[in-house]
């Protein structure tokens, strides 16, 4: 009987986005709803396992915008204010539906419920560091932790310049030796993007493997014996690890994929939308913006505007079935795989951690049912790390993966289209610039070192693969040209001021006040000689 | 040097500038000594003398720099004074190249006035003509061809069709006066593109199933959607004549 192996990373990731200057910032709740329905509730899945004694391991990357954010006192403040608003909230909801919509009463105290127990790990449990859970499951061996790019920057897009590069990789590198006391071995490319000569970057930063887009082997210059199903090493030594794109898009694809389930939670339809505004106004966003709250009441129930109220014991069946559904798949394919291939197949899962619980509200329950089945039954599916199976299995084929990303097209499309091609004319010339200030003012202290720091957190800031992304999905254009504009912006200041030999102080201590991000900035890192 | 608005900062502030530049009596000095003090040795110490003369005695390492803690900051940073408008383009003549896929590429460039006026004259009156030379080189860089793509004297980008997989790609921005003589102003990097091995060899897999289900397994979903690459489906339109 063949052994197929499964590693599963995800991808936690989102866009720094703190703005203290306002009471309450409406795209800071994309941190705080990740929080609240993803990484809490898997840290909670995974606990509950490792209690049990199940054996299983993830990897999951962590991106330095992601830790910078979830280490801020000021974040974590406000991140209970909106907990303590939700529970609130919660409250209302469940007396109310006791007298008017009894129907959705076990859902809202269900949520409520998840609300208060978010409120005690949170504070007590993690003492309002959730990444001291992620360490603990890393130090039992149930987790392997890797980083990202220092802003999840699309790397492609900057291979001419190698010194921006670098300091995305780099950076990346020493934030996640400052938030896990370790390097990592593994670095997860921003959107899958891949250039050939990347690996060498990595590799001089000690990193051992990365993983890319499916079509990257069938595409290799080179002929890939295993397609997907084997790890290859750059002709450096790198291991890149492709995706499985049809085990993936048996949980993504947005057509067919296990989250579209009739009986499954509907995610559009939420209370914050549908009840009167007089009801819901103190939980929105001011003035009177509707936004999600993350009570949601209805099942997905076809396409259709008349939805079947959620009926969760429906949906964990369904849960169980598809989570047996998948390890079937693998396993029957993996049968095939192995006489073919003479070898036994890895597969390579990658997802945005942010699917599990926030957009896919039962996915957490689906991921805790893979692990059981595959570990209580003895299944030829056992769950592995990249870094796991590398140890095992040292030889690997040499080869040259194929440019590619997970994006639309498979290319660099979605990140360089009409929407979004004219951020690289300035993008690229704030690099181009940095470089220049850091050879022309190398090695400064104090107040020019700030300065120059601050325009190093800047042009970073500017390189994030979020804005590029939102203004080619069409959502959220105005903050995400915004923020683009205004880290640019921000650089040219820096940029015109050493350049007459001055620094605005004022703005100095403003700029640094506002984007707190890499409080171990060397702005030393843009100069090419470095 | 210049300091801008230094009397905008916390006297903590201040005495922490004054110590990390060396002051012995930073603690002594009052606020407008501070502030005095430190005007006069940033404006008397020249740059690059105060970067040399303090290299040896600061032994930092990268990412150890920390912030301090500074006082609150209740206005938006962009409000402030010096943060001007992003230029449409820069007073440079460069060009760039960015590759979307293979089969296109981006290009943006842009021309500074002093070379405007070299080539179309004060008042346009020399009326050249701008193009871009594309350079498309072989595998074994012995071969180069090119072909022209005539724009208007106010453009700047261009999206750029790719003719052949596996070649190496640049793009020069060029003028062509009058007369016809040819003058390059600026020349992109090479981009290279790489033949995928089975678009060469896809005889291979038509002939053995078992190949191309390994590698094709992978990329089509449960429902026989493939992945959305137009590379990788030239290659399955093409075998499916053999295999399907």
């Amino acid at each position: 009987m063949s052994k197929k192996s499964v590693a599963f990373i995800l991808n936690a990731h989102l866009p720094y986005v703190r703005h203290l200057e306002y009471p309450r910032f409406l795209e800071e709740d994309w941190l705080f709803e990740s929080i609240s329905e993803s990484y809490l509730p898997l840290l909670r899945m995974f606990n509950k396992l490792k209690k049990e004694k199940l054996s299983y391991t993830f990897t999951i990357s962590l991106s330095p915008t992601l830790c910078c954010m979830l280490t801020d006192a000021s974040l974590q403040g406000r991140f209970n204010a909106y907990l303590e608003l939700h529970k609130e909230l919660g409250e209302k909801e469940v007396l109310r539906c006791q007298s008017e919509q009894p129907e959705f009463l076990e859902m809202a105290t269900f949520y409520l419920d998840s609300i208060k127990q978010n409120l005690i790990d949170f504070n007590d449990l993690y003492r309002c560091n959730i990444l001291d859970g992620f360490k603990s499951l890393e130090a039992s061996g149930h987790l392997e932790l890797i980083t990202t790019a220092a802003t999840h920057a699309y790397l492609p897009l900057y291979k001419d310049y190698p010194t921006a590069i670098n300091a995305q990789v780099e950076l990346g590198i020493q934030s996640f030796l400052t938030n896990f006391g370790h390097l990592p071995k593994g670095f997860w490319l921003p959107e899958c993007g891949y250039y050939p000569g990347l690996e060498e970057t990595l590799k001089s930063h000690g990193i051992s493997w990365f993983q890319v887009a499916s079509q990257s082997m069938l595409l290799s210059p080179d002929k890939v014996e295993c397609g997907d199903y084997r790890p290859i090493r750059c002709p450096n030594g790198v291991a890149a690890f492709p995706r499985d794109y049809q085990a993936t898009s048996l949980v993504w694809s947005n057509s067919s994929g296990y989250p579209c389930d009739r009986q499954y939670r509907e995610f559009y339809r939420d209370i914050g939308y549908d009840l009167p505004m007089d009801y819901i106004k103190e939980y929105i966003h001011e003035p009177e913006v509707r936004v999600f709250t993350g009570y949601k009441y209805w099942a997905i129930t076809g396409n259709t505007d008349q939805k079947i109220p959620y009926d969760r014991s429906l949906a964990q069946a369904k849960v169980a079935a598809h989570a047996a559904n998948f390890l079937y798949n693998l396993k029957k394919k993996g049968d095939i795989l192995s006489s073919s291939m003479l070898k036994d197949p890895l597969y390579t899962l990658g997802f945005d951690a942010e699917l599990f619980g926030h957009w896919w509200f039962e996915g957490i329950d689906w991921l805790e049912q893979v692990i059981r089945m595959s570990a209580n039954s003895k299944e030829e599916v056992t769950l592995v790390t990249p870094s796991s199976f590398l140890v095992k299995e040292g030889e690997l084929q040499t080869a040259r993966p194929a440019f590619s990303s997970w994006g639309q097209g498979g290319y660099s499309s979605v990140w360089l289209d009409g929407s979004n091609a004219w951020t690289y004319r300035h993008i690229h010339k704030a690099i181009e610039r940095m470089e220049e200030l850091a050879v022309r003012f190398n090695d400064q202290i104090s107040l020019k070192q700030r300065f120059l720091n601050q325009a190093a957190r800047e042009v970073l800031l500017s390189m994030a693969s979020d804005w590029p992304f939102i203004l080619y999905n069409k959502s959220s254009t105005e903050y995400a040209q915004k923020r683009l504009k205004d880290h640019l912006r921000n650089f040219n200041v820096v940029y015109g001021n050493m350049c007459k030999n001055a620094v605005n102080t004022e703005w100095l201590v403003k700029a640094e006040k506002r984007d707190i991000i890499f409080p171990d900035m060397d702005y030393n890192i843009f100069n090419p000689k470095h | 040097m210049i300091l801008i608005n230094i009397d905008s900062l916390s006297t903590t502030e201040l005495q922490y500038i004054a110590q990390q530049e060396g002051f012995e009596n930073w603690q002594s000095l009052d606020r407008e000594e501070l502030i005095e003090e430190l005007e006069e040795a940033y404006g008397e110490q020249d740059d690059e003398m105060l970067a040399s003369s303090l290299k040896g005695k600061q032994i930092r390492k990268r990412f150890c720099n920390s912030l301090t803690d500074f006082r609150g900051n209740q206005q938006n940073v962009n409000g402030l004074p010096g943060v001007e408008e992003l230029p449409e383009i820069y007073a440079e003549t460069a060009i760039h190249l960015l590759l979307r896929d293979p089969e296109w590429a981006f290009a943006y460039w842009s021309i500074s006035p002093a070379t405007k006026i070299q080539v179309f004259g004060e008042d346009d009156q020399l009326g050249g003509e701008l193009f871009l030379r594309i350079s498309v080189t072989d595998k074994a860089k012995t071969e180069t061809k090119s072909f022209d793509i005539a724009i208007g004297p106010h453009d700047n980008q261009w999206n750029i069709n790719l003719p052949t997989l596996g070649k190496t790609y640049s793009v020069t921005l060029c003028y062509k006066d009058r007369k016809g003589m040819e003058m390059a102003l600026a020349e992109s990097k090479e981009l290279q593109t790489y033949a995928p091995y089975w678009g060469d060899h896809f005889d291979d897999m038509a002939m053995n199933p078992q190949l191309f289900n390994i590698h094709f397994s992978s990329v089509v979903t449960k429902e026989g959607e493939i992945v959305d690459n137009a590379v990788l489906q030239e290659i399955a339109h093409t075998l499916s004549k053999g295999v399907l």
